[in-house]
């Protein structure tokens, strides 16, 4: 319930403000929300799963999106920045797919 | 040992993908495309079974509500993003076009007052040169010099040819561009009327000189490199009774009556009566008169 109402205040603080992102960090952008993609959709299964816990769910989605940020700015840094977004976005998508199939199976049992 | 052959042991972390049992495992790479439930939930649900950790405090709740409603706001200020984003390239041509048309606008507008004021300076010219007759002669030859080379208005009878693209035939695509006027067909068009006897000729209100290209730049025709658009209206000044039977009887206007019946193409010629025809910005940097 909380975390519902959070995330729609977040959705109403966006609308709202409409923060433009500085072009120094748009690269990051789609790497930030598969990071926030993954470690939502890992919460949701942990939650299904019966052992969500706050703190590990805080802790892992900043986790989460501060390597992917430092990954892909050291890639930058060494020239393989697109490398580095792709294998990001691929370890990230992998583990999406396999939450939401995990999710997929707790909701339909199949 | 291998990781393969380690992971051969242990068969059912596999097949479970990463369920509770697998808690604690090391994580390799291999088990981050397995093993997708983040290790650390199931340690710390372990923990709390054991009651080594504190429940859920509200530091933790306030936490998780920051950290949800960041994953909001991340999630609209990239739709936004993406949506800004995509016609960003049909923008960049709009502004590109805009540019285009308001320095077109601007040149347009230059000209005007270019032409004002060369009017301005002629009349205080020829106001100087009447005082004497030397100068008056001289301003007599300056006039007739000024005619022939089209840096003067001129006003006069004459004719007047009209060009238009063929209307588009619907289900039927033009790819030859047969039915288009082109560049070439406007310079002999122009030529033919010279040859006819035309003493001064404009292309859609620009004045021909000595100096001035017909010519095409991508599908738009230039005179005197600035654009114009169909219908091409070529006005020339010269005695109606002998340019105009001169003209019709050229093989320039055979060959665009043939162009008229076989793709439509439009051809008239008009006689007129009066016509005005603006100034030719001719200027000349290099060229002088040899002392």
């Amino acid at each position: 319930m909380i975390p519902a109402l959070a995330l729609a205040v977040g959705v109403v603080l966006g609308l709202l403000v409409q923060p433009s992102v500085p072009v120094a960090l748009q690269p990051y952008l789609p790497i930030a929300v598969v990071a926030a993609l993954d470690a939502v959709f890992g919460g949701v299964r942990a939650l299904l799963d019966g052992i969500f816990d706050d703190r590990v769910f805080v802790v892992s989605f900043v986790s989460n999106a501060l390597v992917a940020a430092v990954m892909v700015f050291a890639g930058d840094q060494l020239g393989v920045g697109g490398q580095l977004s792709t294998a990001v976005i691929v370890v990230l998508g992998i583990r999406i797919f396999g939450n939401l199939a995990a999710i997929r199976r707790h909701l339909f049992r199949a | 040992m291998s990781e393969a052959s380690r992971r051969s042991e242990r068969p059912d972390a596999h097949v479970r993908s990463g369920g509770v049992q697998s808690a604690g495992v090391d994580a390799s790479f291999l088990d981050i495309t397995t093993i997708t439930v983040d290790p650390a939930y199931v340690q710390a649900a372990a923990r709390r079974a054991v009651g080594a950790a504190p429940g859920r405090g509200v530091g933790s709740t306030i936490a998780l509500v920051v950290v949800v409603a960041m994953v909001g706001l991340l999630l609209v200020v990239a739709a936004r993003q993406t949506l800004a984003g995509a016609p960003s390239a049909g923008r960049a041509r709009q502004a590109l076009a805009d540019e285009a048309r308001r320095r077109t606008a601007r040149s347009d507008e230059m000209q005007v007052r270019a032409a004002a004021l060369r009017d301005e300076v002629d009349a205080a010219r020829d106001e100087r040169l009447r005082a004497t007759s030397a100068g008056r002669a001289l301003a007599e030859r300056l006039d007739r010099l000024e005619l022939a080379v089209g840096s003067v208005v001129v006003r006069g009878p004459g004719v007047q040819v009209t060009l238009r693209d063929a209307p588009d035939v619907p289900g039927e695509e033009d790819l030859a561009g047969e039915g288009t006027v082109r560049d070439r067909d406007l310079q002999e068009v122009v030529n033919a009327l010279w040859a006819a006897g035309a003493e001064a000729i404009a292309v859609n209100g620009q004045r021909l000189s000595a100096l001035t290209a017909i010519r095409e730049a991508g599908e738009a025709v230039l005179v005197d490199y600035r654009p114009i658009s169909p219908p091409y209206v070529i006005s020339a000044v010269g005695d109606p009774d002998a340019v105009e039977p001169a003209f019709v009887d050229s093989p320039t206007a055979a060959a665009f009556r043939t162009l008229a019946d076989l793709y439509g193409v439009g051809f008239s010629v008009r006689r007129r009566d009066a016509m005005t025809l603006p100034a030719a910005g001719t200027r000349l940097r290099y060229a002088r008169v040899p002392a």
